[in-house]
């Protein structure tokens, strides 16, 4: 309330001139930067009408595609899930020496590469890779198939759940822990009952990042991927190569789908900081 | 005697583990579970295929690492890389600035609406926004064509495209770093300005922007980060011209395709220690400039 | 004896934290921790509740070993300094939940548990508060949740951080008092830290005082006031007035001789004494050694600023008392020490 009574106070506030050009600033490039791209993908999507549209994708590739990427992001969300609140147990509710590099090696995938974090994959698994020529001989394919995918999704990915949910513990502190341990709780039902609770929308926020990300991962997934339409092709990847064969009007299409996901999360996003937000504050840097 | 005393008592069970050495003891359990289980999966996911990046281009001996990093393409694709990301951030930092101050200082209809968009790049799968902005800045694209049209310049598949594609994916972040320091800014501090007779723009100047630079600095430091390595959003509209418009992460994925697994992995591991080393200075810098501004 | 502390040492990194405490806490009995901050008295708390590993020593609870034990198995009731309710839980389910998770064979049936709850909820006096959430009470009420929570286990042991610490003034001694005649209807062996000393000479049957990991004094609160076994009690339980004298033969000697003190003659030499502003008593005298600085009217007290030859001095008595002597700024009197108490210097 102070920060919206302050933009008025004569002291501190900005005279009428400037508060309109830089409000017209802003707003100009961010229609030219946000609104226009995310506008263009739903009118070159109806191009050619509705029917072409729906055509686009119920075709079967489309649907491959579509399942393949529920698929991937159904098995890498639920994994960083679960490394994200080990993660964030053990670094916000004790202290041990190293903790401050397990939390910078923890970020380190933000900071690599999409494509370098699915040519490490390939350098490992891949046919001339490190252990791929094992894996081959074994009959276990990783790249070119679905393990590679879900697991170059998982790395790039890897952060989001744990980083919201670190400073949301740290934050909250080990009383609750400590009182429902001394009322003669277990260490699970602590976790379960005291614990989970607090931290649930932070999870889900967390969640939430990480599975649009899972989702609209291009770069990683494209290295590993191999492009095998109907098998291999997340959407993403079947965008691309709808577009690279000058099929906009199915291009645009499929991205339309992602662009709404996108939307979605932002609304659920903003809904999420918008009603939880106080107890999401401490995850907001 | 207290010794004497001591010696026949319960001492409390640490775990009795090597881990108490490394931790203070708490009553809190799954300690080691935890740690244990992030050790694991940190270790297979993450830095096992890390290693393998360093040990394929270390496969290839000094002076093979070096044949394959330093050639013409490759040195340029570094230009264009990291050029035209150190201009994007740039130009993020101005507008990202802008952007978070009206979104804190100033209320207007849409505020919220707007205020949630900013985080559309971080949503917007990086393909998507890579056909989009091809589509926008296409000679016969909305934007593209009046470009072309009044000033005759071409954007789509030429560096500057390059350039549009890594602000848009950088956009959020000087505003998610600017945004919520200039919210818990002090208005006292400007207020004492002002009452000691500085006028609006050195208020802003003095007292305003040395307190938000670390910031700015911090979110300049992220979008850079984030664009050198950005691959989806850029390959549609670059035009993909060895030596002019070619990323290095587009190399990487050309090096790939021809099976070139040891000159993929030297651009990549060269590519990672020049942003590491880039963000170090970055980080340096902004530590600096937190200690000077310490309070 | 319901705890019996012998030995207890805590170290953080290289700092002491306990010193090995020797420490009796009997059946019944409402005992607080003194000390300023620092002093370790929430350390000794935490490690009576499980919450901190001691480094050596041994505690024994009821007579059997604890520190071998885990929080949960000691049956204590633990009221922490900032309550620590669970946040996302009622004030029904905050009190409930020591009961709720309870081994299966040892949890009662859901009916008895609510029995139980609304019987402690009538006890601290919360019964129509039971499906709020911690964020819609006040800091009194949270406290009591906190308390009804910790006693719902039927702990053998109370054990309180602070318990008025986040509260304002006027709260505070209500709650105190709440307290107080709450621990002699239900006499649950009570421990409470406080670095309040008026909150521990008030409440309390014995005070602990503490100082740097060590137990300066226990005793009843007119002991530990009355007789301060230290100098550290001394200047840390109510105002004092602390001077450098020479002890020679049972008498110290302050302020250029000025000022003579008979002792109990077991100091001598250098020494610094201390005396209680009410003990220290003036009279009008014409070319007395002693000269009223500043007189500071407090509600029905007043405090009197004397110079004794350079030595300031502070004497409390009441309005009336200063009436009858008819004292102000700048008169002579004449200054006489009822009770002090001489330390040797260090």
């Amino acid at each position: 309330m102070l920060a919206k009574a302050r933009g008025h106070a004569p002291a501190t506030g900005d005279s009428a001139l400037v508060r309109a050009l830089m409000i017209a600033t802003a707003l100009g490039f961010l229609l030219l930067f946000l609104v226009l791209p995310l506008a263009s993908v739903f009118v070159e999507a109806l191009r050619r009408g509705v029917g072409a549209y729906w055509a686009a994708l119920v075709e079967p590739d489309a649907l491959a595609a579509i399942q393949l990427t529920l698929t991937v992001a159904a098995i890498a969300v639920p994994m960083n899930l679960v490394f994200g609140i080990a993660a964030s147990w053990c670094i916000a509710k004790f202290d041990f020496r190293g903790k401050d590099l397990l939390i910078t090696l923890i970020d380190l995938p933000f900071s690599v590469s999409p494509v370098i974090s699915g040519l490490i994959y390939v350098l490992l698994f891949g046919l001339h890779g490190l252990i791929g020529p094992f894996l081959k001989s074994q009959g276990i394919q990783i790249i070119f198939a679905v393990p590679g995918l879900v697991l170059a999704t998982v790395f790039v990915t890897f952060p989001f759940v744990a980083r919201e949910l670190i400073p949301l513990m740290q934050e909250q502190g080990t009383e609750e822990e400590e009182a429902a341990l001394v009322l003669g709780a277990s260490g699970w039902q602590t976790f379960w009952r005291v614990t989970l609770p607090n931290i649930k929308w932070g999870l889900m926020y967390g969640v939430l990042l990480c599975n649009a990300r899972a989702m609209g991962e291009f770069g990683a997934v494209s290295v590993v991927s191999g492009h095998i339409r109907g098998e291999t092709n997340t959407m993403p990847l079947h965008v691309e190569i709808l577009y690279n064969e000058y099929n906009f009007v199915a291009a645009f299409s499929v991205a339309s789908v992602l662009a709404l996901l996108a939307l979605v999360t932002l609304v659920a996003k903003a809904v999420l900081e918008w009603r939880f937000g106080a107890e999401l504050a401490a995850t907001r840097h | 005697m207290v010794a004497a005393a001591s010696t026949d008592t319960v001492l409390p069970s640490s775990g009795g583990t090597v881990l108490s050495v490394l931790k203070k003891p708490s009553v809190i359990p799954g300690f080691g579970l935890t740690l244990g289980f992030t050790l694991t999966y940190l270790g297979l996911i993450v830095l096992l295929p890390l290693a393998a990046l360093t040990i394929k281009a270390g496969g290839l001996g000094w002076s093979g690492f070096w044949n394959a990093v330093l050639t013409p393409r490759v040195l340029s694709a570094f230009q264009v890389s990291f050029g035209l990301s150190l201009a994007a951030a740039a130009v993020n930092a101005v507008f990202g600035f802008i952007v978070a101050w009206v979104l804190v200082r100033y209320r207007f209809p849409g505020h919220r609406i707007v205020d949630a968009l900013v985080d559309l790049p971080f949503a917007l799968p990086t393909a998507v926004a890579g056909i989009a902005l091809s589509a926008l800045y296409a000679p016969n694209g909305w934007i593209g064509k009046l470009l072309m049209d009044w000033f005759g310049l071409k954007v789509a598949f030429t560096p500057i495209g390059i350039a549009i594609a890594l602000t848009f994916i950088g956009l959020p972040f000087v505003v998610r770093t600017v945004q919520p320091i200039l919210q818990d800014l002090p208005p006292e501090e400007e207020e004492a300005a002002a009452s000691l007779g500085a006028s609006r723009w050195q208020t802003f100047s003095r007292v305003v922007f040395p307190a938000l630079l670390p910031a700015l600095v911090t979110g300049f430091a992220l979008a850079f980060a984030r664009a050198v390595g950005e691959y989806g959003s850029v390959i549609f509209i670059a035009g993909n011209m060895p030596g002019i418009s070619e990323i290095v992460p587009l190399l990487i994925v050309i090096k790939l395709e021809q099976y070139d697994y040891g000159g993929a992995a030297a651009v990549g591991t060269m590519m990672l220690v020049v942003s590491f080393f880039l963000l170090l200075i970055l980080n340096l810098l902004q530590a600096w400039m937190r200690w000077r501004h310490a309070r | 004896m319901a705890i019996q502390v012998s030995g207890i040492t805590k170290r953080f990194g290289s700092y002491l934290a306990l010193d090995s405490v020797d420490l009796e806490v009997r059946s019944g009995e409402l005992l607080a921790l003194l000390g300023p901050s620092g002093s370790g008295k929430t350390t000794l708390l935490r490690i009576m509740a499980g919450l901190e590993h001691a480094d050596a020593g041994s505690l024994q609870l009821h007579g059997e070993e604890a520190l071998g034990l885990k929080p949960r198995e000691r049956q204590v009731g633990f009221v922490f300094q900032h309550y620590a309710l669970f946040r996302h839980m009622t004030v029904f389910d905050n009190i409930a939940f020591g009961l709720k998770v309870r081994p299966r064979g040892q949890r009662f049936a859901s009916a008895e548990i609510k029995r139980r709850v609304m019987e402690l909820l009538e006890l601290v006096q919360l019964a129509h508060f039971a499906d709020r959430y911690p964020a819609q009470l006040s800091g009194g009420q949270r406290q009591r949740v906190a308390l009804a929570r910790a006693l719902a286990i039927e702990p053998k042991v109370l054990l309180l951080d602070e318990p008025f610490g986040a509260l304002d003034a006027k709260v505070r001694k209500e709650l105190r008092r709440w307290l107080r005649k709450l621990h002699d209807d239900i006499h649950v062996t009570s421990v409470f830290v406080t670095h309040d000393q008026e909150e521990a000479l008030e409440l309390a049957d014995r005070v602990v005082v503490m100082s740097q990991g060590r137990i300066e004094q226990v005793g009843s609160p007119a002991e530990v006031y009355d007789h301060p076994a230290s100098a550290f009690v001394y200047e840390f339980l109510g105002q004092v007035n602390r001077f450098d004298c020479a002890v020679e033969d049972g008498v110290a000697k302050a302020a250029n001789g000025a000022l003579s003190i008979a002792t109990d003659g077991a100091v001598q030499g250098p020494a610094i004494a201390y005396v209680r502003p009410h003990d220290l008593g003036l009279s009008p005298t014409v070319g007395g050694p002693g000269r009223v600085s500043s007189i500071q009217v407090v509600g029905p007290d007043a405090r009197i600023e004397v110079d004794l030859a350079g030595l300031v001095l502070e004497a409390e008595m009441d309005r009336e008392r200063l009436g009858v002597l008819g004292l102000s700024p700048g008169d002579r009197c004449a200054v006489h020490i009822d009770r002090a108490r001489v330390f040797a210097r260090r």
